[in-house]
């Protein structure tokens, strides 16, 4: 069972990409966001089922993933 | 006139007179309000020359037609004036309540004129609208002062309010309202100091007229619902502006040790999480508003409740003074709004002093006896109560790092940072073209809300230097000041990512008036001209060379963290002016030409 990559509306209109990307586990989310063209420093947070992680995390089977740009800066 | 309260609310301080005028129709068409408004009174108004701190000067605040209404965040009012610290334009956005009471007491804008003789607030309740004594209140806090207001008056009064630092008449101090939020840079709070004038109180009960109710409403849902189904909404509603604290400090934008470096070892302590864990304990947003960046929060180790930090005040009031405690910079932030100073300021002054305490440069002879290190807490504490009161070291740094610097000297100037005698705000730009650019031509100083570009330096390579970095930072020039126009807040847009274009008919249901993006820009690009006339005609001599950045971001690399060893080369830094200039249709030294002046409709305003 994939995982899925959902893109929040700023980082979709960023890059220009769908708002949803069905991932494969095993992987970090750096790795993984890399490899479908999305440089990690654009990403603020990484939210896996409601829960802040890094980079770093290893993504599980039917983890849902949430990646968060600032294109804002307050 | 729909979509405006139709008056326009002038207070004669010298005389105690108090008179209302019809919102000019064409002023409403032309400059549609808030910053609008501001720059236009300025111009016509304050003449060349005025002492900012003097009867001459004005301070102009102004609502913008969907403040107070059916529209996500339009919370916002804009407070503009000749500025203090840097003798320029000054245009500081503050959200919360006030807006929405001037709108309902039928007051496009207040325009505060002279000098009072004696401590006043001005109570605004509908149609009665006075001066009255405030004698009793000079020398208190803020906090302190709108409590006093609130049970006197009731919560529905709005209070904005300066502290000590205002009247003390600190080159930036602030304006508190909400207890928590302000119109802070520029020193509109020294300016309001200057006409003694405590505070303002304000109510209103009167309707807004609007030209289409049924469009409104679908409008003004349609936006609410974009907002509701946002990807990030809950995150961003979690953290706040303390999101982008971990990303800075990966990507080495958060400024450290005054802006030495952009990576903090002790960066991980002020991240969002550790203070959404340690500290806060509610969420708190302004009118209207369906995503609130406000967080609330008890500071235990302290004793104390604050409005924040967020990540300004974070960067400014922590990595940048070598603090790595969220609590510290919590009680810091409290300090700030309640002695009426504005913490991006602050920040840098200290951390300046800092840098010259740590070089030999000032001495414990010049500090009070107070061992000045990055890192010290207690000092932090003490500087900050001096700088609102301007006792001792404070007096020297009350007046703004540029200011500071050419009076110590000593080479302190280089590290002084700063563009046009504002400190930066808290991104560190040694190696991000687009984001420096945008502090070297921002229209108040060294400040980012205007254009916010440093995500786009990431996406297409940090060092280069191109025309469309430009262009993006143009646009961003043009486009994200028109919410300070239209009085609401411009974080929906930015960091939910709601389409720009479901404003276009909100705005057009309120004031019965079509306007599309295109020309909403045209508009930003004819304000955003306006003040670079205004700094031009207030300072002799003005041009490039008051956009150069401090040589800290081209002449210093850092030597740690993410940025080590990257700086931005001087050369690339002029190239960026030549282009920036070029597309704006400016001369060589950065001013308008006349064609430019021309081609935006501007030669009736550059005659005044």
């Amino acid at each position: 069972m994939p995982a899925t990559l959902r893109l929040s509306a700023s980082l979709k209109i960023l890059l220009e990409m769908n708002d949803e990307i069905t991932v494969q586990a095993g992987s970090s989310v750096r790795e993984t966001i890399s490899l479908h063209g999305i440089k990690p420093e654009l990403v603020a947070l990484v939210s896996v089922n409601g829960v802040m992680q890094t980079k770093d995390y290893i993504i599980q089977e039917k983890d849902e993933i949430r990646l968060l740009a600032v294109v804002g800066g307050g | 006139m729909n979509g405006y309260g139709g008056n326009i609310l002038r207070v004669n301080l010298t005389e105690g007179r108090i008179t209302k005028e019809p919102t000019p129709a064409d002023v409403a068409r032309d400059f549609i309000g808030g910053r609008g408004f501001g720059i236009y009174f300025l111009l016509k108004e304050v003449p060349k020359g005025a002492d900012p701190l003097g009867p001459e000067n004005k301070l102009i605040i102004s609502s913008g037609p969907i403040s107070g209404m059916l529209v996500p965040g339009g919370g916002k009012c804009d407070w503009t004036t000749k500025a203090p610290l840097t003798g320029g334009y000054a245009s500081a956005s503050m959200g919360g309540h006030f807006t929405a009471e001037m709108r309902y007491a039928g007051v496009d804008s207040i325009i505060l004129e002279g000098l009072s003789p004696k401590p006043v607030y001005l109570f605004i309740d509908n149609d009665k609208i006075e001066l009255r004594d405030a004698s009793d209140l000079w020398g208190k806090n803020t906090i302190a002062v709108e409590k006093k207001f609130k049970d006197q008056y009731g919560e529905e009064y709005q209070v904005a309010v300066i502290g000590p630092g205002g009247e003390n008449l600190v080159s930036y101090a602030h304006i508190n309202h909400d207890y928590g939020r302000q119109a802070g840079r520029g020193g509109v709070g020294a300016v309001m100091g200057s006409k003694k004038v405590k505070a303002i109180v304000i109510h209103g009960t009167k309707s807004i007229p609007v030209a289409n109710k049924e469009a409104y409403r679908n409008a003004g849902m349609a936006l609410y619902k974009a907002c509701k189904d946002a990807e990030g909404l809950e995150e961003w509603t979690k953290y706040g502006t303390t999101i982008v604290v971990s990303w800075c400090d990966e990507v080495g934008a958060l400024p450290t040790r005054n802006f030495s470096a952009g990576s903090f070892e002790g960066g991980k302590n002020l991240y969002g999480p550790v203070m959404r864990e340690k500290i806060v304990i509610t969420d708190k947003g302004c009118f209207g508003c369906p995503c609130p960046c406000g967080k609330y929060s008890r500071n235990k180790k302290y004793n104390s409740y604050v409005e924040g930090p967020e990540y300004e005040t974070i960067g400014l009031l922590g990595s940048n003074l070598g603090i790595d405690d969220i609590e510290v910079v919590a009680q810091a932030n409290l300090l700030c709004d309640d002695l009426g100073i504005d913490t991006i300021s602050a920040g840098n002054a200290i951390a300046w002093a800092m840098e010259c305490y740590e070089k030999g440069i000032l001495t414990k002879e010049d500090t009070d006896g107070l061992d000045l290190t990055f890192g010290n807490v207690e000092a932090t504490f003490t500087v900050i109560e001096k700088i609102a009161r301007k006792e001792g070291l404070g007096a020297l740094l009350a007046q703004g790092v540029k200011l500071a610097a050419q009076k110590v000297g000593k080479g302190s100037e280089k590290f002084a940072i700063h563009v046009k005698g504002m400190e930066q705000s808290a991104y560190a730009t040694h190696n991000a073209t687009a984001m420096l650019l945008a502090y070297m031509t921002c229209d108040v100083g060294a400040h980012h809300n205007r254009a916010w570009a440093i995500t786009y330096d990431l996406q297409v390579g940090r060092d280069k230097v191109v025309p469309e970095k430009v262009a993006r930072v143009i646009w961003l020039q043009n486009f994200r000041p028109m919410f300070d126009v239209l009085g609401g807040c411009r974080l929906q847009w930015v960091e939910l990512g709601i389409d720009r274009d479901l404003y276009v008919p909100a705005l057009e249901a309120i004031t019965g008036i079509h306007r599309s993006w295109e020309e909403l820009d045209k508009v930003g690009a004819r304000i955003w001209t306006l003040t670079r006339l205004f700094w031009a005609r207030e300072n002799e001599g003005f041009g490039r060379a008051w956009d150069m950045p401090s040589p800290r971001f081209y002449e210093e690399a850092p030597t740690s963290g993410a940025t080590k060893d990257q700086i931005t080369k001087v050369e690339d830094v002029n190239k960026l002016l030549d282009m920036y200039y070029e597309q704006r249709g400016w001369n060589s030294n950065g001013l308008p030409t006349d064609e430019t002046i021309e081609s935006l409709g501007l030669k009736a305003m550059v005659a005044l």
